[in-house]
């Protein structure tokens, strides 16, 4: 008999997305529009299409009778201890059932406390308390929305005295134990591996591989203070090599280029996600198949 | 043992909206760096740069009209009086007009509060529903004397706002492609219709007629009643050109609830 583990594992691979998909961003709509496909597929910010209608959902809409879409959701803070939005996820339900996405995406995060949202990805210790809370959560958005989802490691400018796990054994026993899938953000594995010394490298390696269901990649700033996830700019060559090294670990995991400050033209999204192809396909013999 | 969860995360908000309660957090966290305070700021500056995006998202005119900097402290202010209640940004503003009237620091532009309520109503209108208008054809298709007993929807998107003040006008004035400059005096009442004809939101200076109209409409009134209530309140009320102006800006919509969708 097949373990859950391979169940998911095999649910991964089979999944209909693949290859390098982009960030779909605003002031990209009229050009992905009017374009011949040119990406693998778009993920989407979840908020930004809980409108009951009008100008966003419908180029949602349209993009996915061409498009594969993954819906990556930036404002459920599931790990808030005061609790989350019941009415946020039913809306997150209704979108899901409106665009028929093939994955669906939240963070390894909290962002609320006592009905009061602060609307940012802040860091959850790395305690066994907090894995309980989690598992516990990602298994009621699992019910709710009656599908898997993939949670991702965030980035963070400070960490907890009393953290248990490293963040890899911490999102293996989540996933594990939630059956939830992992998106791996390894910009943000960097981000952190200069912000607090840990090592990235060891965090992808650590990783069990048949949970990836999903890798980001994206720019980040660095100042003298730390080091910040902006999605602003391309991709760091450090980044690119633990990229490389994800890719020879995990396989060809549907790999998402995001870009959210400065957005610049369409074609320099196309581009790093060409990159995506090229360096991941050196690794493993992943379908390079174009655009 | 560490600090219970709800409690470091109570701490680290109370961190976020006061710089001065950092302190109670720092025992819960790795202090090895010596700049942890100045990496919280971070995190504070991250929150608040979120709200005023979203606000400067909504009410793009409030803020042309105080400029970016004055702008930024509103959105602070009103952060703090007003904290978000969604992890959905585009849901946070909702009282910042109200906010507005009565902050201390915009006591000079008496306008502003209502020019902030008019963007909300359009700010609402460009996420809602999605409904099939009525097209001339349509209308036009009506036996007659059934178009005086024909009763309609009003567009989810259709909203209105009366102000003491030329707020439509304002709003006009501040648009990318503007025909209009600002309005010569500011000291005079107007009406403001919302209207979203295909996707984009359009605001048009409305009438005191037009609106006694609309609202007998929305109330499930037939088409005579709502010209009775129009030339009531406005007795050079012209029904005609309304009805034109309704059907090319997609107010009206089949009255059935299916028609939403």
């Amino acid at each position: 008999m097949k373990s859950v583990i391979d169940q998911a594992s095999h649910d991964d691979r089979a999944n209909s997305l693949g290859g390098a998909g982009i960030g779909l961003r605003a002031p990209h709509y009229r050009e992905l529009l009017a374009r011949e496909r040119c990406a693998d597929w778009l993920e989407a910010h979840s908020e930004n299409y809980f409108g009951d209608g009008g100008y966003d959902l419908h180029v949602l809409t349209r993009l996915r009778e061409r498009y594969p879409v993954s819906l990556h959701g930036v404002g459920l803070a599931l790990g808030s201890a005061a609790g989350y939005s019941s009415g946020h996820l039913r809306r997150l339900a209704a979108l899901i059932r409106r665009i028929e996405p093939s994955l669906v995406s939240e963070h390894l995060c909290w962002g609320a406390v006592d009905g009061r949202v602060l609307n940012d990805l802040l860091p959850l210790p790395m305690t066994r308390e907090a894995l309980e809370l989690m598992c516990g959560r990602v298994a009621e958005m699992q019910d709710v929305l009656q599908r898997r989802v993939l949670i991702e490691n965030v980035s963070s400018y400070v960490r907890f005295a009393g953290d248990e796990y490293e963040e890899a054994g911490f999102l293996n026993e989540l996933a594990r134990r939630s059956g939830c899938g992992i998106l791996l953000d390894v910009n943000n594995l960097y981000v952190n591996q200069l912000n607090h010394g840990s090592d990235a490298a060891a965090q992808i390696d650590a990783i069990v591989p048949q949970h990836v269901g999903e890798i980001h990649l994206a720019g980040h700033l660095v100042t003298e203070l730390a080091v910040i996830d902006h999605h602003g700019a391309r991709v760091a060559e450090a980044v690119w090599a633990l990229y490389e090294r994800a890719v020879a670990h995990c396989g060809c995991v549907p790999t998402l280029l995001e870009w959210d400050t400065d957005v610049p033209e369409l074609d320099v999204l196309i581009d790093e996600a060409a990159t995506a192809r090229r360096r991941s396909a050196a690794r493993r013999n992943c379908d390079v198949r174009a655009a | 043992m560490s600090a219970p969860l709800e409690r470091v995360q109570a701490d680290f908000a109370a961190a976020l909206t006061e710089s001065s309660a950092a302190a109670a957090l720092l025992p819960a966290l790795v202090r090895d760096d010596a700049r942890v305070l100045d990496r919280l700021a971070l995190y504070r500056g991250n929150v608040s740069a979120a709200w005023e995006k979203a606000l400067a998202n909504a009410y793009p005119v409030v803020r042309a009209l105080v400029g970016a900097e004055f702008f930024g402290g509103l959105a602070r202010a009103y952060g703090r009086a007003h904290p978000s209640i969604s992890g959905d940004l585009n849901r946070f503003g909702a009282r910042f007009g109200q906010f507005i009237d009565a902050f201390e620091h915009t006591r000079s532009l008496p306008y502003l509060g209502d020019v902030a309520a008019l963007e909300w109503s359009v700010h609402a209108a460009h996420y809602a529903a999605d409904a099939v208008a009525l097209t001339r054809e349509r209308i036009g298709a009506l036996p007659p004397g059934e178009l005086l007993t024909a009763r309609f929807a009003l567009h989810p998107a259709c909203a209105w706002l009366r102000s003491r003040f030329p707020v439509a006008s304002i709003w006009l004035a501040h648009q990318p492609q503007a025909t209009v400059g600002l309005p010569e005096s500011l000291d005079r009442s107007e009406v403001a219709l919302v209207v979203r004809p295909r996707w984009r939101v359009e605001v048009l200076v409305s009438s005191a007629g037009e609106l006694a109209a609309l609202a007998r409409l929305r109330e499930g009134a037939d088409i005579e009643d709502a010209i009775t209530a129009g030339l009531r309140a406005q007795p050079e009320f012209a029904f005609p050109k309304a009805l034109v102006r309704w059907v090319d800006c997609a107010v009206l919509v089949e009255p059935r609830p299916e028609a939403a969708y």
